[in-house]
């Protein structure tokens, strides 16, 4: 009962403390639009900074996945091979099949070129 | 007060101080801002007073506006001419707006670069996801990569002439791609600066400023040796060759070593379509001030 107090007490004030932060801080007054430019020394954008561009690490992340994936699962499944036998190995077929579409995937997109 | 002691004991710090550096002005603003009573910012949000060293030509007024109402409140300019007691002016400047000084107000109107309230289907002045001025401002649109052909966005801007990792006065047109510039134009060359800015410790400076050993710069400027290692290694080799056979991290060698270095500046464009920008930075740092000039001045007349 105590402990059931206790919490609600917190709870409360928690939520009061929220309220009474959110309800006095007065928002920032908004910038001005020479203010807003971003900063390219004097210069002026055409367009939005916003926007797509390659992440060209995320090759060598689908190769680190695939294979840093088989090889945590092998030694585990080694021991417990050793105790099942062939429904073990049917298991570790259709875990690596899966994992070999992403490999599979990789070697379209290039990533076994290494330039 | 807590406040009044807090302001006081702010008004102590080195002042912070972004440059607008203009014509003949550069190797005097550089040593003024090594000394260890000014603080160096690299960006105007940073900065609470405008130096603008020298009389700004008049096709960079409004980009000195611009850069003017970039700067927090409260904010002061201060107009130099290269003589006189710049230290104790701009420390005289901080205080006053730290004692709760006016702030200057924005020189440039407050409007948005397109107008957009109220268009589109959310008032958010597009149609769809990419059409239209969103915010004020076009969406960035695809073009092919140079690196692989794969179709990213292109992000096109004017850069200067104001911009710390460049030359003052040069304001580049370029197109970049993530962090590679795919197209390069000077829009407007370097200011001219005195035979003195191309001296070997104020060249070096540049380059080791850039490489983020601002220490080691300010210690050049000063007459002292740099400390930074591998300053040297920092540089591609082959970064922006020139036609003597010499490169960026050559001619840094040259110029740590107390040389000078006369060489032909190849056509910016040319020299930065391919580079990451920091490699593009680098790579017009290494060059002469004059050098540089008269490059650009070559590109606009042909």
């Amino acid at each position: 009962m105590n402990l059931l107090i206790v919490v609600a007490v917190a709870v409360i004030a928690g939520v009061a403390l929220t309220l009474a932060a959110h309800g006095g801080a007065r928002p920032a007054p908004p910038g001005t639009a020479p203010q807003a430019l971003p900063f390219l020394g004097g210069g002026t954008p055409d367009t939005h900074a916003w926007q797509r561009f390659h992440f060209r690490a995320y090759s060598m992340t689908l190769l680190f996945v695939a294979f840093e994936m088989e090889m945590m699962f092998m030694y585990p499944w080694a021991v417990v091979f050793v105790a099942e036998g062939l429904k073990a190995l049917a298991e570790m077929g259709m875990f690596l099949a899966i994992l070999s579409i992403g490999i599979l995937y990789g070697w379209r997109e290039g990533v076994f070129r290494w330039q | 007060m807590a406040i009044g002691w807090l302001s006081r004991l702010a008004a102590a710090t080195p002042p912070p101080v972004f440059a607008a550096v203009g014509p003949g002005l550069l190797p005097a603003t550089e040593r003024l801002l090594a000394r260890p009573t000014l603080r160096r910012c690299g960006s105007p949000r940073e900065a609470a007073i405008l130096l603008v060293a020298g009389t700004i030509p008049e096709p960079a007024g409004a980009a000195l506006d611009r850069v003017h109402d970039q700067l927090p409140h409260p904010r002061a300019s201060f107009d130099w001419d290269g003589g006189g007691d710049a230290e104790a002016a701009i420390g005289a400047l901080w205080r006053g707006l730290l004692g709760g000084g006016a702030s200057e107000p924005d020189r440039l109107p407050d409007e948005p670069p397109n107008s957009w309230r109220g268009e589109g289907d959310h008032g958010q002045g597009g149609e769809g996801m990419m059409g239209g001025v969103p915010y004020g401002r076009p969406m960035a649109m695809t073009g092919d990569d140079l690196r692989d052909g794969l179709s990213l966005d292109l992000y096109t801007a004017r850069i200067g002439p104001f911009a710390p990792m460049l030359p003052p006065g040069l304001q580049l047109s370029a197109t970049l791609q993530g962090d590679l510039v795919v197209t390069a134009a000077v829009a407007r060359p370097p200011f001219e600066q005195p035979a003195e800015a191309d001296a070997p410790e104020a060249c070096a400076a540049r380059l080791l400023r850039l490489l983020g050993l601002g220490g080691d710069a300010d210690r050049l400027l000063r007459g002292g040796r740099p400390r930074g290692l591998g300053a040297l290694a920092a540089i591609p080799t082959g970064l922006a060759a020139d036609a003597q056979g010499g490169d960026a991290r050559a001619r840094l060698r040259a110029w740590l070593g107390g040389e000078m270095v006369d060489v032909v500046c190849p056509d910016p464009g040319d020299l930065l379509v391919g580079l990451e920008w920091h490699e593009a930075t680098l790579a017009l740092a290494s060059f002469p001030p004059s050098a540089l000039r008269r490059a650009t001045q070559a590109a606009e007349a042909a």
